[in-house]
């Protein structure tokens, strides 16, 4: 096995690891505190104790607790969820039109952020002491420091409700039914929709990475391999994309970061929006107690980190040489 | 060489002129000066704010000269920021909405600096085993989403103040421990740490007195990130519902104003919370990255 290998291998067995801690947690959570779903159904005094117990069997509650977590582990490892208990349906029917929605706002955006942003933190660190670098760091570290849903809030009031240019909430019009896929997400009005909250997210995300690229800039600008080609009679927007090219590892690797983080990260957005994704599931999911589905979309959530932190980490030790695979130790 | 003869006024002094240094350095961006003093009015309006406040928050209902509730009314001499749609005042609900706000963000900023300043530290120093637990346990508080978990574990406790301050505080270290612990690396093979340790200093000597003070200034810098982590965080869960249903934050005003469908008409009762946060969060974000331009060596070349 080549120390690459192992040290995949390794990363992989930690990931695993911590899928199962992370899932454990969400069992103690969520069967250990108190107020369980079911016991509001049981004071609500409606049920008889026959009634009582044939729901309890049904979700086997019925069983010791080391059984119901076996039982929840293989349920859960395997994807399957279970029962909406409000809404009567399987939990995986209404969390993944939940989740397409989400990754169809938030995936593109990221994309688009990180290309741009880049682009511009590149520029702005090459030129740096100009106005345009004071002004871009001014505007992304308001944008990335100040709370998402504030930013969004500040955003309706003038786009929508002022400018009166877009919706502010929702993702198609209530009269709109649509019809497959094609007409989902490809129809105007869904376009329309779409363009605020997606506004909203590239600009949130903005200031990391152009942070990133513009300090990597920096820290190259000084460096040998630049004064060579300089010295080569490379063009100033020449060497600029070699220093650049020279500083896109950590962007990549925040990348992969941030795609993890990218469901939790937008609750709030989506709460703003009323944009019917898995983090605004996960809110109503909460205040409803309907824990088969909070449990569900918490998973969820911790699994995309989960994987995401370790193609982050494999990214970085394949792409860096100067990063020793066979770990930090003494 | 012996470490005895540094005596501890001597060390103080030092630390001291450094600080000194590094302050004047700050307050010469003009950015971070900005950010000073938004922080500086932030601090008097948390800590005088509630005693300012011309009415209570919550208690008092504001009317006009026939008695008649206000409800919903805009900026008036009454109500010098208006009021909200159960009659409160604003101006009022703002100012002690600042406490609150402050007390989140210093302690949740303090504890974030502390835990994962020590962790770090301890993590870097000691390597091996200790370092490889210790990592684990930031890696697990890494892949347990922060949003989804903190509301899982307030939606079974009444969330007070201070346990928010707790868990933003028990999910934040893992920032300031990462970077401490890749510091604390690289300093633990450099000739001074290596001739403590010969001239006879133990480990935890070595550890607080001659690593800790080089990363000290990372130290400072996160508890700073940490503030305004707190603060979104904190702002975050309130909005959501799920901040400390007893007082009145600025993050706990977004929530009424937004849940009683309000935004549209209600600018007076939307901005001045708002901005408010976006004004703190975004000044320790100015000042904490002219800080960090003296502290980093690597992007301070000649402009």
């Amino acid at each position: 096995m080549s120390d690459f290998q192992r040290f995949l291998a390794k990363r992989i067995g930690i990931a695993i690891g911590l899928t199962l801690i992370a899932v454990t947690i969400i069992f103690v959570v969520l069967r250990m505190l108190p107020g369980s779903p079911f016991e509001s159904l049981i004071t609500a005094g409606n049920l008889t104790q026959g009634q009582v117990d044939e729901i309890m069997a049904l979700y086997g509650l019925d069983k010791p607790i080391w059984q119901q977590y076996l039982i929840y582990l293989r349920n859960i490892l395997t994807f399957q969820f279970g029962y909406s208990i409000l809404q009567s349906q399987p939990v995986w029917d209404i969390l993944a039109p939940k989740l397409a929605n989400t990754l169809i706002l938030l995936v593109p955006a990221l994309v688009t952020t990180a290309v741009v942003s880049t682009l511009l933190g590149m520029y702005v660190g090459w030129n740096r002491g100009s106005k345009a670098e004071t002004a871009s760091i001014i505007g992304t570290t308001f944008l990335r420091s100040t709370p998402v849903f504030i930013t969004a809030i500040f955003f309706v009031i003038i786009f929508s409700y002022t400018l009166d240019l877009v919706p502010a909430f929702g993702m198609r019009s209530i009269t709109a039914t649509p019809d497959g896929l094609l007409d989902t997400y490809m129809s105007m009005d869904f376009l329309h929709h779409y363009i605020l909250p997606f506004t909203v997210t590239v600009l949130f995300y903005s200031g990391d990475f152009l942070l990133l690229a513009r300090n990597g800039v920096v820290e190259k600008k000084g460096s040998e391999f630049l004064k060579l080609h300089r010295a080569k009679g490379l063009s100033e927007n020449e060497q600029l994309m070699r220093a650049g090219r020279n500083s896109m590892l950590p962007v990549i690797t925040y990348f992969a970061l941030r795609l993890g983080m990218i469901f939790q990260g937008l609750i709030l957005l989506e709460v703003v929006f009323a944009w019917p994704g898995i983090g605004r599931a996960l809110v109503l999911a909460i205040q409803q107690q309907d824990y088969p589905l909070v449990q569900a979309s918490v998973f969820i959530m911790a699994l995309a980190v989960i994987i995401m932190n370790l193609v982050a980490d494999v990214l970085y030790a394949y792409f860096d040489p100067t990063v020793s695979v066979s770990g930090g130790g003494a | 060489m012996s470490t005895e003869t540094i005596t501890w006024r001597d060390r103080a002094a030092t630390v001291g002129e450094k600080v000194q240094n590094q302050l004047a350095f700050v307050l010469s961006d003009r950015m971070a000066l900005v950010g000073v003093l938004v922080m500086v009015s932030f601090v008097f309006l948390g800590v005088f704010g509630p005693m300012l406040a011309p009415h209570d928050p919550i208690e008092d209902d504001i009317r006009d000269d026939e008695g008649d509730l206000l409800r919903l009314e805009g900026p008036s001499s009454v109500a010098p920021l208006g009021t909200t749609v159960y009659g409160k005042d604003i101006l009022s609900q703002f100012l002690a909405g600042a406490r609150p706000t402050l007390i989140v963000g210093l302690f949740g900023g303090l504890g974030t600096g502390v835990l994962g300043f020590l962790v770090g530290l301890v993590s870097g120093y000691y390597g091996g085993w200790v370092d490889e637990v210790l990592m684990r346990l930031t890696d697990l508080t890494f892949s347990l989403p922060f949003m989804p978990m903190a509301l899982l574990l307030l939606t079974f406790v009444t969330p007070s103040i201070w346990l928010i301050t707790v868990i933003i505080a028990g999910f934040l270290w893992k920032m300031p421990a990462r970077v401490v612990r890749a510091e604390v690396l690289t300093l633990r093979e450099r000739t001074f740490v290596k001739s403590a340790r010969a001239s006879g200093a133990g480990h935890l000597r070595t550890m607080f007195f001659h690593v800790a003070p080089n990363v000290l200034p990372i130290g400072f810098l996160y508890t700073a990130y940490g503030v305004a982590w707190a603060i979104a965080a904190a702002a975050s869960l309130a909005f959501l519902g799920f901040g400390d249903p007893t007082t009145t934050s600025w993050g706990r005003m977004l929530r009424m104003v937004f849940d009683s469908g309000n935004i549209r008409v209600a600018w007076w009762w939307v901005f001045p919370p708002a901005i408010g946060i976006a004004a703190v969060t975004t000044s320790v974000f100015l000042i904490g990255r002219a800080y960090e331009e003296i502290i980093n060596p690597e992007i301070q070349t000649e402009q």
